[in-house]
C-alpha cells in the first residue's frame, strides 16, 4: 500500500506539488492525468525516490525512504518518461545488469530475462545495442528491465509512448494481469488508455490533486459522457 | 555491498571499452608518456636507473588524461536521465560511487601496466634501481587514484562531460600548483611546525617525493585522504541533487 500525506515539492520558487494526499492499494491501476506541467512526473519521481519532497510523507508498505530506502526500492520499479537505457550495452547486457542491480543471481536473471524477452517480444533484439533500437523497442526494454526484479509497485511515466497499436494492446493486457497482485501507477495523455486500463484516476492541475475518481465517473462530468471533454472542462476551469 | 561495488565496477569498466574511450585514452596516454620520456625527458642522454625521464612528466600527463576517463561517469547519467534508472535500483549510493571510482582507477592501473615494457627495457639495458621504480609506479598509481576521485566528484556536479573534464583539469592544476606556504608566509607565521604542516598539505611536495621513489606513510595518507574526502563529497553531491 502507498500512502501519501500532505506531499509538497518546490523547485526554488515554483510549487510543483502542493498538499497531495491519497492512498493506493494492491490490485489498483492508477492513472495520473493532467495537463503539461501539472506535476505528474514530479509525483512519480517522488514516489520512486528519485527526488525528496519539500514537505509531507510517502509511506510504501508502511516504510518510508528516510528509514528503509533500499527495502522500498527492492519492491519498486520505475520507468521514467524518456525510457533511458545504457546505449552502449546490448539489450541482454542491459537486462542482466538491471536484474543483478535488483539483487537477482545469475541463474535467476537468465530465467527472468528469457521470460521477459518472450513476454515483450525482445528475443530478436537481445544482441542488439540499445542505442540502435527504435523508440518502441527502447520503451519495451526499459519496462522489461524494471520488471526483472518483479517489483510489487510499478511506476510508468507515459508507458505507451512510441508503441504501435499491437504493442499498446499487449502492454495493456500485461499491466492488467500484473496489477491483479501488485500496484501499477501510470501517467498518460491518452484518454483511451485511461479508460481501457485504469481502475482509478488522479487528476492533477497546477500541482494540486483536483479529482480522485474513476474514469467512468470522470466521464459523467461532461455533457457528452466523454473523458476528453471532462478533462478539458475541468482543467480549463481551474486554469 | 562488495557485490554491488563489483556490479557497478564491471558495468563502468566494460563501458570504457564498449564506447572505445579506453582505447582512445590509452593511446593518448602512451603517446604522451613516450614522447615526454624520449624527447623532452632526454631518456638516452641521462642516466635513467630510476626511470626519471618517465616519472618526471607523469603527474602532468595524468592530470590531462584521468579527467577524460572520469568526465562521463556521472555527467552522462544525468544527461541521459539513466541516473533515475540507476538510483531507483536497491543499490547503496556508496557502492555506486566506489564502483564508478574503481572502474576509472582500474583503467589507470592498466595504463601504467602498459608502460612496463619501458621498465623491462631499462632493466635490461642499465643497472636499473627496480625498487625505486616500483615505488615510483606505486606513487603514480596513488596519484592517479586521487585524480580519479577528484574527477568523479566534479563529474557529479554537472550534466556536461566537457564541463566535467575542464573542471577536473582546473581543480587538479590548482591542487598541483598551489603552494600553501604563500598563505602562511603572507600571515607572517613562521616556525618549523607551521612549515611542516603547510608542506603536508602541498600536492607538489608529496608528488615530488613519491615520484623519486621515496615512498612514505605521509604520502600514502595524503593521497588516501584526498581520495576518501572527494569520494565522500561525491556521495554528498548525489544525495544533495536528490533533494
Amino acid at each position: 500500500m502507498i500512502t501519501v500525506k500532505n506531499l509538497c515539492k518546490d523547485f526554488n520558487s515554483i510549487k510543483a506539488l502542493n498538499n497531495i494526499n491519497f492512498t493506493v492499494r494492491r490490485g489498483e491501476i492508477v492513472a495520473l492525468l493532467g495537463p503539461n506541467g501539472a506535476g505528474k512526473s514530479t509525483l512519480m519521481r517522488l514516489l520512486s525516490g528519485c527526488i525528496d519532497p519539500t514537505a509531507g510523507e510517502i509511506e510504501i508498505f508502511k516504510q518510508n525512504y528516510n528509514n528503509s530506502r533500499r527495502q522500498i526500492l527492492s519492491e519498486l520499479g520505475y520507468v521514467p518518461e524518456n525510457a533511458p537505457l545504457y546505449g552502449e550495452m546490448t539489450v541482454f547486457e542491459f537486462l542482466k545488469f538491471m536484474a543483478a542491480a535488483g539483487g537477482l543471481s545469475s541463474t535467476e536473471a537468465g530465467k527472468k530475462i528469457a521470460e521477459l524477452a518472450r513476454q515483450f517480444e525482445l528475443s530478436d533484439v537481445l544482441t542488439q545495442k540499445c542505442e540502435t533500437l527504435s523508440k518502441g523497442f527502447k520503451r519495451r526494454v526499459a519496462i522489461a528491465g524494471t520488471l526483472t526484479s518483479s517489483p510489487r509497485i510499478l511506476i510508468l511515466d507515459e508507458p505507451a509512448e512510441g508503441l504501435d497499436p499491437n504493442q499498446k494492446f499487449s502492454l495493456r493486457q500485461f499491466l492488467k494481469d500484473y496489477a491483479q497482485k501488485n500496484i501499477v501507477i501510470i501517467s498518460t495523455h491518452i484518454m483511451e488508455e485511461v479508460t481501457a486500463l485504469s481502475s482509478r484516476v488522479l487528476l492533477l492541475n497546477r500541482g494540486k490533486l483536483i479529482k480522485d475518481t474513476t474514469a467512468a465517473l470522470l466521464s459523467e462530468l461532461s455533457p457528452d459522457n466523454s473523458l476528453e471533454t471532462a478533462f478539458r472542462n475541468i482543467t480549463r476551469q481551474k486554469q | 555491498m562488495l557485490k554491488q561495488i563489483n556490479l557497478i565496477f564491471q558495468k563502468e569498466f566494460c563501458s570504457f571499452f564498449r564506447t572505445r574511450l579506453a582505447y582512445f585514452v590509452l593511446g593518448i596516454y602512451l603517446f604522451l608518456s613516450m614522447f615526454c620520456t624520449f624527447y623532452l625527458g632526454l631518456y638516452f642522454d641521462i642516466i635513467n636507473t630510476g626511470l626519471f625521464s618517465f616519472f618526471y612528466f607523469q603527474v602532468n600527463i595524468l592530470m590531462l588524461v584521468v579527467p577524460a576517463l572520469t568526465m562521463r561517469l556521472w555527467a552522462d547519467e544525468y544527461k541521459t536521465g539513466s541516473i533515475e534508472l540507476l538510483l531507483t535500483r536497491p543499490l547503496s549510493y556508496t557502492s555506486v560511487v566506489i564502483g564508478k571510482f574503481l572502474a576509472a582507477w582500474g583503467l589507470c592501473l592498466l595504463m601504467l601496466v602498459c608502460t612496463f615494457p619501458l621498465w623491462l627495457y631499462t632493466a635490461a639495458a642499465l643497472p636499473a634501481d627496480n625498487l625505486n621504480i616500483a615505488a615510483s609506479y606505486f606513487g603514480c598509481f596513488l596519484i592517479s587514484g586521487s585524480m580519479c576521485a577528484v574527477g568523479c566528484m566534479v563529474s557529479a556536479f554537472n550534466k556536461s562531460p566537457i564541463v566535467a573534464y575542464l573542471g577536473s583539469v582546473l581543480l587538479l592544476t590548482l591542487l598541483i600548483i598551489v603552494n600553501y606556504n604563500f598563505i602562511f608566509n603572507g600571515l607572517n607565521l613562521s616556525g618549523s611546525l607551521i612549515i611542516r604542516f603547510t608542506q603536508s598539505l602541498n600536492f607538489f611536495y608529496h608528488q615530488s617525493t613519491l615520484l623519486n621513489g621515496q615512498l612514505g606513510l605521509d604520502n600514502i595518507i595524503y593521497y588516501a585522504s584526498i581520495t576518501v574526502l572527494t569520494l565522500w563529497l561525491n556521495r554528498i553531491t548525489i544525495e544533495y541533487k536528490r533533494s
